[in-house]
């Protein structure tokens, strides 16, 4: 459960410029947003196996903050400190009856470079119940496939999630690995070597902190 | 295109190695009458037409037609519900296969199982690529493949056993006699195996034991010189065993039953020559399928049985009229009536049918020596989907002496089988998925909408339409060169435009979650490229080279991909950006390059022979696992393979025949991809032959 040290660093050094800039007033110049990149999410990873053979992890989502690129404790799951929970394939948004929060969501299919502006009449999707959240759930409806023969979840190329946060703010979004250390097994790789290596999220992020839609330099 | 050259290049050399004959090569004087639906000689078609002879049949140690077919140059078998035949880059669906040319049903998946057919009875095959839809109506799509079965003759005996790996057992007697005017012939085959296991230690066999029983007997009377009557009865049988071992819970469930399926065809043919100038042929054909899934779950009552049963019956005239020597002409039709009956739709008292009348002209005119041309077309009327005309044109120009052009453009045709008009199955094993046919997909989901559990419709549903027939236009340019006698070699370049094809689509979902799918004519596809072979025939050796290139493409997914809507991510980045269209590997299954060497050796006065037959598949794609819809990254193919079969025989002067041969001799297994392939097979073969003694 580790961002990278750099998206610390910038995230930190993000913040500084915008409560600086903050300070003076609007007429000063707009900050570049940064691409940031988290890796190995841990979402539910399994635990153990049922008397039938299923693997099963413990049930619980991990909630990680877009604007403050971290990890949040599931202690704070009924706020408005987090804008995405994983488990398993299962993602939600802070939204709905999910959480407090103001957030949702939208798939759109294209590149993350090509995302520059979310567009003015979209609808962002909340998450209405288990079975209908922003960001459907199962193989082929979002974000990823399943493949039964190779037994392996690969992100969907061209898939980029458009999020709004707890608090409002626009951001978007591409998982990029579901594996450990964002290297998918091979397919003829043992069926205990992708199970114990799923459910470790690899995505890179980019968030508005000035509440526009503008997702791009 | 390193291959193309090395190919061409091979021409280059073969041709400058074999000098001086002028004559043309004798294979061409051989008679075909697929082409036309008249006897030709093979120097005079105008379309690509190709001959197995049944002897090369034999010396192979061909059992199944599968087995002889893919061994030929732009042919490959699939394994997809049974060896299927793909030609031209087509699915196995798409091209007819005919036997003594009445055609094969008991399509399951849309594909004829040619393993179901024994070839120790086949005097030649006839290959012909293209549409040829405008002489036999639907399926003859990519082509047809006509088997033609020895016609009874002489007074003859011949009985065969071989045995080979996996306690494999085959066989077969065959004779005929002739009376005056009267000639019969009969054979009987049997194939048994005990199948084989691919993973070791997995509790199901990779292919369950099996027993193939064939029976086909012709007689034949002539009343006079003109007039000449004929009938052919075949009856063939198949017993699968089948079981089924599925985890639910932790536990193993095991399911065992088998899979019976039964051909019968009879046709009866009258033939009278009217006049020195018409000719005129009555065939009558009635052909019967049957196909019975019976999986017994072990402890528990639960049993689940599926059959299914098709009729085909037909009656059909043809003349044949010669006007002069520069212009003739076939006129024809006939009458359909198919039907279905199968407890995958709704029940088996439920007879579902269609009609169809059809009739088909094809003139024929040689304007100069040099050159003739063909033209033709057929008219199809449906009663349960819309009517089609197939036209076809095509040309053969002779050069010179040695050289001819030959170019054809034609239509060809796939009726909705049954299948995509009716089925109504469910599977509530596998998510509770159903699948509907689409004359019957409303009324099934507004009766499920009736009980409250149909969630909501997609667009699908309201494109649900009555189907066409996917239909295709192809085009064909072939050069045929005989530089010497010894040697021919051929180029044909191809391309079909596929449209209408059908495809099954999600129509609904339903409140379980389940998805509801029926068909529709949603897709557009291509295949294009070249086939080149090339014969060397001289003293003892007969020699083949063949090689296909071939390109296909969803057209769809082409348009998308011209649109930037088509993704792929980079394999070191993980970041996704557009594919381009040079990544796009076209349909599923396709290899882009294939080639194969066959080689025939017989000693003469010895009685010996001996063959090597190799064939060469470049990588082929198989499942697009990243979701993108295209076949691009490199963990989405399967791997490209060598096959070699070898095979030595003698046939003693006493009539005895001993054979021997391995078939793979390399042992290329790949047990995800080529589940049919056991590695390699050796077999030994004696056979005896009661009355015609061999002379060498």
């Amino acid at each position: 459960m580790k961002t990278t040290m750099k998206g610390i660093a910038l995230v930190m050094f993000s913040v500084l410029l915008v409560t600086a800039c903050s300070k003076d007033d609007n007429n000063s110049a707009v900050q570049p947003l940064n691409e940031l990149r988290a890796t190995d999410i841990i979402a539910d990873t399994i635990i153990g196996f049922s008397a039938t053979g299923q693997p099963f992890g413990s049930g619980k989502f991990t909630f990680f903050s877009l604007e403050n690129n971290r990890v949040v404790p599931s202690s704070d799951s009924n706020s408005t400190k987090w804008d995405l929970g994983f488990r398993g394939t299962t993602i939600i948004t802070n939204s709905g009856v999910s959480g407090p929060g103001n957030g949702g969501g939208f798939v759109q299919v294209g590149t993350f470079e090509d995302l520059k502006m979310v567009a003015a009449d979209s609808v962002f999707r909340t998450d209405v119940s288990p079975s209908n959240l922003a960001i459907p759930a199962g193989s082929n409806r979002a974000w990823f496939v399943y493949n039964p023969q190779a037994n392996l979840v690969t992100p969907i190329p061209g898939r980029v999630l458009v999020i709004r946060t707890a608090l409002g703010k626009f951001a978007k979004v591409e998982i990029l690995n579901y594996y450990k250390g964002g290297v998918t097994p091979l397919a003829t790789a043992s069926d205990d070597d992708k199970i114990r290596k799923q459910r470790y999220y690899t995505f890179r992020f980019m968030v508005q902190p000035d509440g526009s839609k503008k997702l791009s330099n | 295109m390193k291959i193309v050259s090395t190919f061409l290049g091979f021409f280059f050399f073969a041709s400058a190695f074999a000098q001086e004959d002028t004559t043309f090569n004798s294979l061409l004087d051989e008679v075909v009458v697929t082409a036309t639906r008249s006897e030709r000689k093979l120097s005079n078609v105008a379309v690509p037409t190709s001959i197995i002879q049944g002897k090369r049949i034999a010396q192979s140690g061909s059992l199944r037609l599968n087995d002889i077919l893919g061994e030929q140059t732009g042919l490959f078998i699939t394994e997809s519900f049974g060896k299927g035949l793909q030609m031209q880059g087509l699915s196995a669906d798409y091209t007819l296969i005919l036997l003594n040319g009445e055609p094969l049903i008991g399509r399951m998946g849309g594909v004829i199982d040619l393993s179901r057919i024994a070839v120790g009875n086949i005097r030649k095959i006839e290959i012909v690529k293209g549409p040829s839809s405008s002489l036999y109506g639907s399926e003859a799509l990519a082509g047809v493949i006509n088997i033609i079965t020895d016609q009874p003759a002489a007074d003859r005996l011949s009985a065969s056993v071989r045995y080979g790996r996996f306690n494999t057992l085959d066989a077969s007697a065959n004779g005929s006699i002739k009376r005056g005017k009267f000639s019969a012939s009969g054979f009987i085959n049997s194939n048994s195996s005990e199948g084989y296991t691919l993973l070791p230690g997995s509790v199901q066999k990779t292919v369950e034991p099996f027993w193939r029983f064939t029976n086909q007997f012709q007689a034949a009377y002539d009343f006079s010189d003109r007039t000449k009557l004929s009938a052919s009865l075949r009856y063939n049988l198949e017993d699968i065993t089948n079981s089924i071992t599925v985890q639910n819970l932790g536990q193993n469930i095991v399911s065992a039953g088998s899979e019976v399926n039964k051909d019968l065809n009879f046709n009866p043919v009258l033939s009278h020559q009217i006049s020195s100038r018409i000719k005129t042929q009555f065939r009558g054909y009635i052909s019967r399928f049957q196909s019975v899934q019976q999986l017994d779950v072990k402890d528990a009552v639960v049993s689940y049985n599926d059959k299914f049963n098709q009729q085909f019956y037909r009656i059909e005239n043809q003349t044949d009229l010669v006007f002069s020597e520069k212009f003739n002409m076939n006129v024809g039709g006939g009458y359909i009536h198919e039907g279905v009956s199968s407890n995958r739709y709704d029940s088996l008292s439920t007879q579902r049918s269609n009609n169809i009348g059809y009739a088909f002209i094809q003139n024929e005119w040689l304007p100069v020596e040099r050159l003739s041309i063909i033209g033709g077309m057929r008219f199809d009327a449906n009663q349960a989907y819309a009517s089609v005309l197939s036209p076809k044109l095509a040309l053969r120009y002779r050069i010179n002496e040695k050289m001819s052009f030959t170019g054809s453009v034609g239509r060809g045709f796939k009726a909705p089988d049954f299948r995509q008009l009716y089925l109504n199955f469910t599977n509530v094993a596998a998510g509770s998925y159903s699948v509907f046919g689409s004359l019957v997909a409303q009324d099934e989901i507004s009766a499920l909408a009736a009980n409250n559990q149909i969630d909501n419709l997609t667009p699908s549903y309201y494109k649900l339409a009555d189907l066409s027939p996917e239909t295709s236009t192809g085009i064909n340019a072939g050069f045929h060169y005989n530089p010497v006698q010894s040697l021919s070699l051929k180029l044909n370049a191809f391309r079909n435009d596929i449209n209408n094809l059908i495809l099954t689509d999600v129509i609904a979902f339903k409140k379980n979650g389940g998805q509801i799918f029926s068909y529709l004519n949603i897709s557009r596809a291509l295949t294009q490229g070249l086939e080149a072979e090339a014969n060397w025939k001289k003293g003892s050796l007969d020699l083949t080279a063949g090689y296909q290139f071939l390109l296909t493409a969803d057209k769809d997914v082409l348009d998308d991909i011209n649109e930037g809507k088509v993704f792929t991510r980079d394999l070191e980045t993980g970041i996704s950006r557009r594919i381009t269209r040079s990544e796009y590997a076209g349909l599923p299954n396709r290899s882009k390059h294939m080639a194969n060497l066959r080689i025939f050796y017989e000693w003469k006065n010895t009685g010996w022979f001996a063959t090597a037959r190799a064939i060469w598949r470049s990588k082929w794609g198989t499942t697009d696992i990243d979701g993108n819809g295209v076949i691009n990254r490199e963990d989405e193919f399967a791997p490209g393979f060598v096959q070699l079969n070898l095979s030595a025989g003698k046939n003693l002067r006493n009539g005895l025949r001993l054979m021997a041969g391995v078939d793979n001799v390399f042992n290329y297994r790949d047990i995800v991809n080529l589940p049919g392939q056991p590695g390699y097979n050796w077999y030994l073969t004696v056979g005896y032959d009661f009355m015609n003694k061999h002379k060498h």
